[in-house]
């Protein structure tokens, strides 16, 4: 059966079980991976995948089901058993019609040029990084290189149907001078035009060469500049614990926040899927709403929580076409810039840190935003605005709410970010914040 | 599943007359069931069955794998195709050729026999159970005078089921049922703020773990203690204390710092620019890292386990390994192809999430053994110390050298007897230091659950980390806020 086939068959299925909403989102992905360490190969796969995912409510009652054999007769069975679940299910408190279509899509967003996966030109890629990376002075290489090419077929009982292609290329490359002195860098693009390998792999080995010798660092508060690796998870921690969804939960350090000033008002961070020829730009949610551009945090104030419909009809507000059917998430996060630089902020700091990676974030609590989280990777000590040496083996340990508060400079060029440690693309500028709580082990 | 078998055989055939010095193929079903209770409301319940096959491959010298859920002739005739072109383009950025170990596998079929079946058990008495859970976990907030605004409480069942065959001869077959139940307790009084307990319980078991968990006895018993911590706990002078760390404690430190350490791919690399490495090399087996009463061990073969298999996903015999042996380190983990690499025997470590995801080397249940001390023992001789029962907070740098652990429910230990709960003791050290501070190990043995993550993509996979009572001397703890 065609993707459509598919979908009308699943919907028709479930409206004549009893369901009293349904969606049905068949997803076709080709991928090919390609990771490499030591400067080989070492391993590439392929993928070509089709599943579909299966939603039915009834009023309260929802059901949902992945399902991977998708022959009529699995899916009929699927379908029933969802329905059949439901049905005998207790009931949730909000029963939130899925959206009213039929919807207009932006255009820009739909069916973007579909990316050629030929090996022999993704290892080029992977030859190219590291080739760039050695030059600079990096002596292992390490990394990934993901294309993906996924079509997302939609249809519900709110009269959605919709069809999208979306390709993106992903190049996350590390590069050593030594076990203690390393680089990291990405590229991350939508065509393959914007795909840049070999400035990747020289960044990361300009970045470990510029780290060798590093010395231990020394606890204490200290003025940071976080590069955009580092600022692009903190980010990602705002734009999934403004989920409406953990905010109803009791687990997010936003609950009961909105409209309270939480960040210094430099800090304005959206979500913008529909930002055209970015990363993470999509067209429809899964209840299939058009999407569009959510501030969360404006001029340091929190604006929003992402949305589905029912927890938009749980908070008495309207969905911001952010669903997850049952956890709204971001999709594609954006932190507005200011007119500062990196060189301006290390020629600002008399006594400070410079960051340009970091890993392993943990919460103490996710109410409190109590967290830590390990820099790695180049980070170097700044003394008297200039950088001094390359440290290592610190930790922040601080609160997420604190750095917000305490952000002083953004710089005006943003990179793309997404990589094994963030999840949702994020567009950031490098962060300069004040009084970041460094510790480190003590024996 | 006589279509699969025929498949996986044709992928050998094929990917071998294709140029392949090594095949491996591979079905595997993950049949979920989830249910969600959010502050005792039903979210949703949540059925994926997860099938498709999967190839790896040695071609050149290069590796290469590639997965479908298209089960039909032709997708996996062009998948097996692709994925040999593949590796044969790889193979140009290759200098050393990778090689498996030619160790022993087996033909063998394993299984657990669920004592209740899932399917027995309605989605309708899942939650009821939760919600049962949830009424005991409020009530028990509220006869201490505390409230608790955040409740979430998630019930997962699962069967994996796995064919896998190889090119030089494994057949192995097994079918695993696996239960787990995770909970996250937010409770808030208006004068000391929030504190938060993550608990997460797990077995290879029938809905018979359900009901030996007793999860609202359980969870009373969590709340009341969650409770009694946030109204009691009084902070502390920081320094160096004594100190007792409870089995859940003992269990992440296993895990993080003397498993994932021990991984053989990454001494080797392969994980290095996501996961990370170690600041263990391939010469670290018989340096000291620890004192003499030290013995972590990671042991796939423990009946009922989180991370249970008695085959890998090559096809070796799963056995007990000793990772630190007498404070020493003794054997790494291995799959065939880092087993290769270090002149050794594969111990079976290779461990695939799903049917898309390659096979790597994974820990199962890792844990230090059992002593010789009674919980008493271990207290009586410590005059000003710490008690540490469980965590909140943790982190590892990714050379596994320098760890930070925040206690949730802990307190003093004062002239050999426990005395009041102190607030969010930290331990932050490195992990030398750690092993080499226990002079003794208690005689009980716990295990809790855990989802590992590595891979990229990322694997999460289920373990179980554990172990006794231990007693540190004279570390460093800080206090904080």
């Amino acid at each position: 059966m065609r993707d459509e086939d598919i979908c009308q068959f699943v919907l028709d299925l479930c409206r004549n079980e009893g369901a009293t909403d349904a969606s049905v989102m068949v997803m076709e992905n080709e991928e090919k991976m390609i990771r490499f360490s030591n400067n080989q190969i070492t391993v590439i796969k392929d993928l070509d995948e089709t599943s579909a995912s299966i939603f039915v409510q009834i009023k309260e009652r929802k059901v949902g089901i992945n399902v991977y054999d998708l022959s009529r007769r699995k899916l009929k069975a699927a379908v029933k058993r969802a329905v059949e679940t439901a049905a005998k299910s207790q009931p949730g408190d909000i029963y939130a019609p899925l959206p009213k279509g039929p919807f207009k899509y932006d255009d820009r967003l739909m069916n973007q040029r579909e990316i050629l996966l030929d090996s022999e030109e993704l290892v080029g890629s992977v030859q190219e990084a590291v080739d760039a990376a050695l030059k600079e002075g990096g002596k292992r290489i390490a990394g990934s290189l993901i294309g993906r090419n996924v079509q997302v077929t939609i249809m519900t009982s709110g009269d959605v149907f919709a069809r999208t292609k979306k390709s993106t290329l992903e190049l996350s490359v590390r590069a050593f001078v030594n076990e203690h002195a390393s680089g990291h860098s990405l590229s991350i693009a939508s065509k393959p035009e914007d795909f840049d390998p070999k400035s990747a792999g020289a960044e990361a080995g300009t970045l470990a060469k510029l780290s060798s010798n590093p010395v231990q660092g020394t606890p204490g508060k200290f003025t940071a500049i976080l590069g955009p690796m580092v600022f692009a998870d903190l980010a990602n921690q705002i734009g999934r614990f403004a989920s409406a969804f953990y905010v109803d939960a009791g687990i997010s350090f936003l609950g009961d926040k909105i409209g309270e000033k939480i960040a210094s008002e430099v800090v304005s961070i959206s979500d913008d899927p529909s930002a055209a020829g970015t990363y993470g730009a999509f067209p429809f949610d899964a209840e299939g709403l058009p999407t569009k551009r959510t501030p969360i945090l404006e001029k340091g104030v929190l604006k929003n929580y992402l949305h589905n419909s029912t927890t938009a009809k749980k908070f008495n507000t309207e969905s911001t076409a952010n669903a997850g059917l049952i956890v709204p998430h971001p999709f594609n996060l954006i932190v507005e810039p200011c007119n500062s630089s990196v060189e301006k902020m290390i020629n600002s700091i008399d006594d400070g840190l410079y960051l340009t990676n970091n890993w392993y974030l943990r919460y103490q609590n996710y109410k409190t935003g109590d967290f830590s989280t390990i820099p790695r990777d180049a980070m170097f000590l700044i003394r008297k605005g200039e950088i001094e040496r390359a440290v290592r083996e610190l930790r922040i340990s601080d609160n997420i709410l604190r750095i917000l508060k305490n952000v002083k400079e953004l710089s005006r060029e943003r990179k793309w970010v997404k990589w094994w440690e963030v999840d949702v693309p994020t567009l950031t500028p490098a962060v300069l914040v004040e009084q970041v709580n460094f510790t480190k082990s003590t024996n | 599943m006589i279509d699969f078998e025929d498949y996986l055989k044709m992928i050998i055939d094929l990917a071998s007359e294709k140029g392949a010095s090594y095949a491996e193929a591979r079905f595997q079903e993950d049949a979920f069931e989830s249910t969600l209770l959010k502050n005792g409301i039903p979210e949703v319940t949540s059925f994926d069955t997860k099938r498709g096959i999967s190839i790896r491959v040695i071609v050149d010298g290069a590796l290469g794998f590639g997965a479908t859920n298209r089960m039909n002739k032709n997708d996996i005739r062009n998948l097996v195709a692709k994925v040999v072109s593949s590796a044969k383009e790889a193979s140009r950025m290759r200098e050393s050729k990778i090689r498996f170990e030619e160790g022993a596998t087996g033909k063998e079929r394993f299984e657990i026999k669920p004592r209740i079946k899932f399917e027995s058990v309605s989605t309708e008495s899942r939650i009821e159970l939760l919600r049962e859970a949830d009424t005991a976990a409020i009530e028990a907030a509220r006869s201490i005078g505390i409230n608790l605004p955040g409740r979430y409480i998630s019930l997962d069942t699962a069967i994996t089921t796995k064919i896998i065959i190889t090119s030089d001869g494994a057949d192995v077959r097994s079918s695993i049922p696996r239960v787990s139940i995770d909970s996250i307790l937010t409770a808030f009084d208006p004068q000391k703020g929030y504190a938060q307990r993550t608990i997460s319980l797990g077995e290879s078991s029938g809905w018979e773990a359900v009901e030996r968990w007793d999860l609202p006895v359980r969870l009373r018993n969590e709340s009341t203690s969650l409770g009694q911590t946030l109204l009691n706990a009084e902070s502390f002078e920081s320094g160096r204390y004594d100190v007792v760390l409870g089995p859940e404690v003992v269990g992440i430190v296993s895990h993080e710092s003397a498993g994932h350490p021990a991984e053989a791919d990454r001494i080797l690399g392969r994980e290095s620019a996501q996961a990370g490495e170690t600041y263990l090399t391939k010469e670290s087996v018989g340096i000291k890292v620890g004192s003499e009463v030290i013995n972590v061990v990671d042991d796939p073969t423990i009946p009922h386990s989180f991370g249970y298999y008695l085959y890998d996903d090559e096809g070796v015999r799963a056995r007990r390994r000793y990772l630190i042996k007498n404070g020493r380190i003794h054997e790494f983990l291995h799959n065939r192809e880092t087993a290769h690499e270090f002149g050794t025997e594969s111990n079976a470590s290779s461990r695939s999430v799903s049917y898309d995801r390659e096979p790597i080397v994974r820990m199962s249940n890792t844990f230090v053994e059992p002593g010789e001390y009674s919980f008493e023992e271990l207290i009586e001789g410590i005059s000003n110390g710490i008690y540490i029962k469980n965590f909140m907070e943790w982190n590892i740098d990714d050379r596994r050298y320098n760890q930070k652990y925040v206690g949730l429910e802990a307190y003093k230990i004062e002239n050999g007897t426990l005395a009041k709960r102190i607030r969010n003791p930290v331990i932050e050290i490195t992990t030398p230091s750690l092993w080499s501070a226990v002079d003794a190990v208690g005689k009980d043995l716990e295990f809790s659950a855990a989802t590992c993550g590595k891979g990229d993509p990322m694997q999460g996979i289920p373990v179980w980390t554990g172990g006794p009572h231990l007693r540190l001397r004279g570390i460093f703890v800080g206090g904080s806020a």
